[in-house]
């Protein structure tokens, strides 16, 4: 008897939790943002009562379109944020910030890194962004002008998000790695950032999610972010201003 | 009202059937088979799977090769302080694979425990091949040593004292009587380490990085691919369900299959030796 009253309570449990999910998810309040993992320090900054999934921005756009419950995009480059908008995922993105790229290598440069050049020298282990990953996009189009294409022979690990480059340098398990100057300035005591010659025009958008359950909410971060508070954050981290 | 309380049951049940296997479903109707092939046999599809099927096999031998006598050492000896190893040793069982990830760095990595020793010697462990095989290894052993324990331990120890009696040598014993007896244990706690050893991925990630053809195993390109060419991310998935279904199957049928074998070698065992 009481075995089988602990398995209708059991059953009970399992029934409810597969219905109650909607105003469960309305009780934690708050706006879901789904941001470039390089945006992490400013914006839990400006919003810290919103939820946050920081990733790479094609991450994040692919589960935007599987319908995740974001309300606001913010990409490190235009790519996505433009191709969710075309599809109808994005209300009208705007720019709100540009960042630009640098090297970094680990605070005691094992590998005596001092500019790209140095990047091809035998069993340098370079870490960069992925392929499709902002980070990685800009890196390759850097390295292209810059006709550097060979030292992505010495690439040892592909990474699906800036802070994943960034942290296997701080680590010093990478020699090197390219990573937004502001993600070197958030970790300047262990890594040394070195300036390019070439520079990608990185720009961030930011949009609200078509399906958004809270779009007045949604417009007020939006606003903050674009405004005076959003800027000063923004431009103490680093980034630049359009 | 006896009658009602079966309904809910059975609801429950079909419940969890249908979420647990519903997304494995899904997966298989995105794409179509010729799709499906199309994607599979994809640079990206292929280095995954050449990646996974050799780092797999690297590391098995050595969960193998080590987990087996370490097993039977476990199962057979009593000692102060065996609990407390069995215990740690299954310890990898429930970490979870990140805190595998970073916990292996903190001890091979460049700032690890045994980082700069290592690197003294030229050998540089993070974001290699070499990494992706420890990662395997440290998530896989416990399955089948935890398995290779439990199956040497239910060896009857009348036979292997019966060996003993009739003249043969521990190593001969453990070859001839425990080894085959515990065999289909030991085949299924293989097949277990090897399932968990092809998933591996938060440690994979962390400790060995991703580089198509040398660490990109198959879960880490369909992290990679996901928001570059989905297909190929939904495929390997494809093809990750299949092999997942092999394992299982080979686990619920291979102690019915050993069991007659290794009965019928109990049975040859005495005519043979004598």
């Amino acid at each position: 008897m009481r075995r089988s009253a602990w398995l209708l309570a059991v059953a009970l449990l399992a029934a409810s939790c597969g219905s109650d999910d909607e105003p469960e998810s309305a009780d934690a309040g708050g706006l879901t943002v789904f941001a470039a993992a390089s945006l992490a320090e400013v914006f839990e900054q400006l919003a810290p009562e919103a939820t946050f999934n920081f990733a790479g921005s094609d991450e994040l756009a692919t589960q935007i379109r599987e319908g995740a419950p974001a309300d606001v995009y913010a990409a490190a480059g235009p790519r996505y944020a433009n191709e969710l908008a075309s599809e109808g995922f994005l209300d009208a993105p705007r720019v709100f910030a540009t960042n630009r790229l640098v090297l970094i290598v680990p605070a005691d440069n094992p590998a005596g890194i001092e500019s790209v050049e140095d990047l091809g020298g035998e069993g340098v282990k370079l870490v960069i962004g992925a392929e499709g990953v902002p980070v990685g996009d800009y890196t390759r189009s850097v390295l292209e002008t810059m006709g550097a294409e060979d030292v992505l022979d010495n690439v040892v690990s592909n990474e699906e998000d800036v802070k994943g480059v960034l942290g296997k340098v701080v680590s010093g398990d990478a020699d090197a790695g390219f990573v937004y100057v502001t993600d070197s300035i958030a970790a300047r005591d262990e890594v040394r950032a070195i300036e390019l010659p070439v520079q990608p025009l990185v720009e961030y958008p930011i949009g609200i999610v078509k399906d958004s359950e809270r779009y007045e909410a949604a417009e007020a971060l939006i606003e903050l972010v674009l405004g005076e508070k959003g800027r000063q954050a923004l431009e103490e981290a680093g980034f630049g201003l359009p | 009202m006896r009658r009602g309380f079966d309904v809910l049951l059975a609801v429950a049940t079909g419940l969890a059937l249908a979420f647990l296997l519903l997304p494995m479903l899904a997966l298989f109707l995105r794409i179509s088979p010729a799709e499906l092939v199309d994607a599979l046999t994809s640079e990206v599809a292929l280095d995954a799977l050449w990646v996974s099927l050799k780092t797999g096999l690297i590391a098995h031998a050595f969960v193998l090769l080590v987990g087996t006598p370490a097993a039977y050492f476990l199962a057979m000896k009593r000692f102060r302080g065996r609990d407390v190893l069995v215990t740690l040793v299954e310890l990898p069982l429930v970490l979870p694979p990140a805190v595998a990830g970073i916990a292996l760095l903190t001890l091979f990595g460049q700032q690890g425990l045994l980082g700069q020793t290592l690197d003294a010697f030229g050998i540089q462990i993070p974001l290699t091949q070499t990494a992706v095989v420890l990662a395997v290894i440290f998530v896989a052993a416990p399955f089948y040593i935890r398995q290779g324990i439990a199956s040497f331990e239910a060896v009857d120890p009348a036979l292997t004292d019966a060996s003993r009696t009739l003249g043969a040598g521990p190593a001969r014993t453990f070859r001839r009587i425990a080894l085959p007896l515990a065999s289909s244990g030991l085949g299924a706690g293989s097949v277990l380490a090897w399932a968990r050893g092809t998933g591996e991925f938060g440690a994979t990630i962390m400790f060995a990085g991703s580089l198509q053809g040398v660490t990109q195993t198959m879960p880490l390109a369909i992290y990679a691919q996901l928001g570059l060419n989905q297909d190929v991310a939904i495929a390997i998935g494809a093809l990750l369900v299949l092999v997942s279904v092999t394992v299982l199957l080979s686990v619920k049928l291979l102690p019915s299959w050993t069991r007659f074998t290794s009965a019928s070698l109990i049975r040859s065992a005495p005519s043979g030796s004598s």
